[in-house]
């Protein structure tokens, strides 16, 4: 129960953090900017503002692991290195209420920054569009809720096993590139590299599903398709192309449920919870075995 | 039940042998001294005690409980000043104050604890920037929080100012007398010596003596020292020859005998009186930084590594490897 004390502690410094009053306005102004924006779309005002919570999260799937990354990679390493974390554990702490303690902290900063753009986005949305598609909002804000999630709970065990902050710098890098920016670039691309790997080391023939498979590991495609589950039927989007029949017609149900199992949309919900536990037992059991000085 | 118990206790991190094999017991009530040059492995003992590192072997136990299974319960009753601490939040000193008493859920006044270690004025001023000084200070107050049984101080005056220094000897004075066992490590030997019941020395990880300061002086032997002036150049026949003396100088009509014997020092007063005018005596008994010398070698500065464990200083200490206590005048005899 003590993780509480954790907690405290870094809820008053982080009230303090200009840092994170500047990045939680700048969210703010990016969502209000988006929505103010996009009026200029044909359809009905629920459509428009439908097509608003898609494009947010078309935008929060790269930004917000940055947003998560930033705010989570130092809550422990950086205790670590200043020596912050020998007062939280001269008290009646254990290791288990630090890590707790930080990942709920943490959590709850970027689940705030997340409402913070919600807020911006469904006001405008509201005032110039005067529509509040229930489902659509409150399920991409769920959806995009787990997703910071995961990329928190990354940062935090990364941050639990590096003793420093350069290592803990690193790390969030690192997780960055190979979560997220390997992903959506187009040159350098996971399937582009699997498919050269699979092909002409392996002399084997194409195959698009095994790509696929590879490249939904990541929790950026898993937010993505799982987007999709909450989104109204013609406003899906599909991401695996090379593993559907040619007659599939864009936007229809067809799209998600031709594929195979393991790359359809409710997949993802798997996928975001392996990243949103694996880390965590993993940086915990780091942490707890580590010589702190 | 002591306070404190560890046995067999080592640490290696890597080939480096931090501490070797320390068995340590201290009970309830004591004024501890932990004393040691720098990188004697003292703050590792501290950080094993509250599991901030982890043993390569043995066992360390603060109030019977095991500091690795029951750390939380441990932490219940202990106050730290730790070494190496930081304050990276953006609290103030009060904050800081504030927050360690609700995480105990004692119910201090936090301005009483803050005028205690003189740091009230500046009590709303953001910790991270006070001075070492302030800080330690601060983190002192920290530790004294609900009262613990145990307070365990790694360098507790660090950076603090002569002032500084004696308030903090006087509280923990204060709180020992209420029943507090204090534990506290130090470089500083007559810091120890105003304070501690007792102390333990440590040298490259080894335990090299624990005992009160009067039997280590006393074990230590031969640093007794008499100096004789003299109405004319005195000589030295036969001086050498009394049981118990080491070295007898002479510099003009001053002789200077050391003893390992301190009684032989009567015996070199009757020889002298004998043969020519003693007009003056002083007598000395070994200086606290000598002692310090003997028991660690030198520390890191000294010629050699000092010599194994406590047991051997009391009988050849006058031979001691780095005895340190820079006599400069040439010996008459030995």
């Amino acid at each position: 129960m003590s993780s509480a004390s954790v907690v405290r502690k870094d809820f008053r410094g982080a009230r303090r953090s200009r840092m994170l009053w500047a990045s939680a306005i700048v969210l703010g102004l990016i969502a209000a900017l988006l929505a103010y924006v996009s009026g200029s779309s044909a359809g009905t005002s629920t459509e428009t503002v439908q097509s608003l919570f898609r494009t947010l999260a078309l935008i929060m799937s790269v930004l917000l692991p940055i947003v998560a990354l930033v705010a989570s990679y130092l809550a422990i390493a950086g205790e670590r290195e200043s020596g912050g974390i020998k007062f939280l554990l001269s008290l009646p702490n254990t290791r288990r209420d630090v890590f707790v303690g930080k990942l709920a902290s943490r959590l709850t900063i970027v689940a705030a920054g997340i409402g913070f753009m919600y807020i911006a986005a469904i006001s405008v949305a509201l005032t110039r569009h005067g529509a509040f598609p229930a489902a659509v909002i409150l399920g991409t804000l769920l959806v995009t809720a787990v997703y910071g999630a995961t990329f928190v709970s990354v940062a935090i065990s990364m941050s639990a096993a590096a003793a420093s902050k350069s290592r803990a710098i690193a790390g969030a890098f690192g997780s960055y590139f190979v979560l997220v920016i390997l992903y959506v670039f187009p040159v350098v691309q996971i399937p582009t590299m699997v498919r050269w790997l699979h092909t002409t080391i392996l002399g084997a023939d194409p195959n698009p599903d095994l790509y696929n498979a590879i490249q939904y590991t990541s929790p950026y495609l898993a937010y993505r398709k799982a987007i999709n589950l909450v989104l109204p039927a013609d406003q899906r989007q599909v991401i695996f192309y090379s593993s559907l029949p040619d007659d599939i017609e864009y936007g229809s149900a067809a799209a998600n449920t031709e594929l195979p199992v393991y790359l359809q949309d409710e997949f993802s919900v798997v996928i975001l919870a392996f990243w949103l536990v694996v880390p965590l037992v993993l940086g915990y059991w780091l942490f707890k075995r580590a010589d702190l000085e | 039940m002591p306070s404190i118990e560890t046995n067999g206790l080592t640490k290696r991190f890597g080939d480096v042998v931090a501490v070797e094999d320390l068995d340590l017991t201290i009970e309830e009530g004591e004024i501890f001294g932990f004393l040691g040059p720098n990188g004697a492995g003292k703050s590792t003992t501290i950080n094993m005690l509250l599991d901030f590192i982890r043993p390569t072997e043995g066992s360390a136990e603060v109030f019977g409980m095991d500091a690795q299974r029951q750390p939380e319960a441990i932490r219940e009753r202990i106050g730290v000043l730790p070494e190496g601490y930081g304050f990276d939040d953006y609290l103030t000193g009060r904050e800081y104050l504030e927050w360690t008493i609700e995480s105990r859920g004692a119910d201090d006044d936090p301005d009483e604890l803050l005028d205690l270690v003189g740091i009230l004025d500046d009590a709303d001023r953001k910790a991270k920037g006070y001075s070492k000084g302030m800080q330690q200070r601060l983190a002192f107050g920290m530790a004294l929080v609900d009262d613990p049984d145990l307070l365990i101080l790694d360098e507790p005056s660090t950076g603090l100012d002569p002032n500084g220094i004696q308030q903090m000897r006087s509280l923990v004075r204060d709180r020992a007398e209420n029943g507090t066992t204090v534990f506290f490590s130090s470089h500083i030997l007559s810091e120890v010596e105003a304070v501690c019941d007792r102390v333990g020395v440590m040298n490259e990880g080894r335990l090299t003596a624990l005992d009160t300061i009067e039997n280590l002086r006393e074990n230590a032997g031969g640093r007794s020292s008499i100096e004789l002036a003299c109405a004319s150049p005195p000589s030295v026949d036969g001086l050498g020859d009394i049981d118990g003396v080491a070295t007898v100088d002479v510099d003009g009509a001053r002789l200077t005998a050391q003893c390992t014997d301190p009684a032989a020092k009567v015996d070199v007063v009757r020889h002298v009186d004998d043969r020519a005018d003693v007009v003056d005596i002083l007598a000395e008994n070994t200086s606290l930084e000598e002692l310090f010398n003997q028991y660690t070698g030198g520390g890191r500065d000294g010629p050699g590594t000092a010599d194994g464990s406590g047991a051997d200083f009391g009988s050849d200490s006058g031979s001691g490897s780095g005895s340190g206590s820079g006599s400069d005048s040439q010996e008459a005899s030995a």
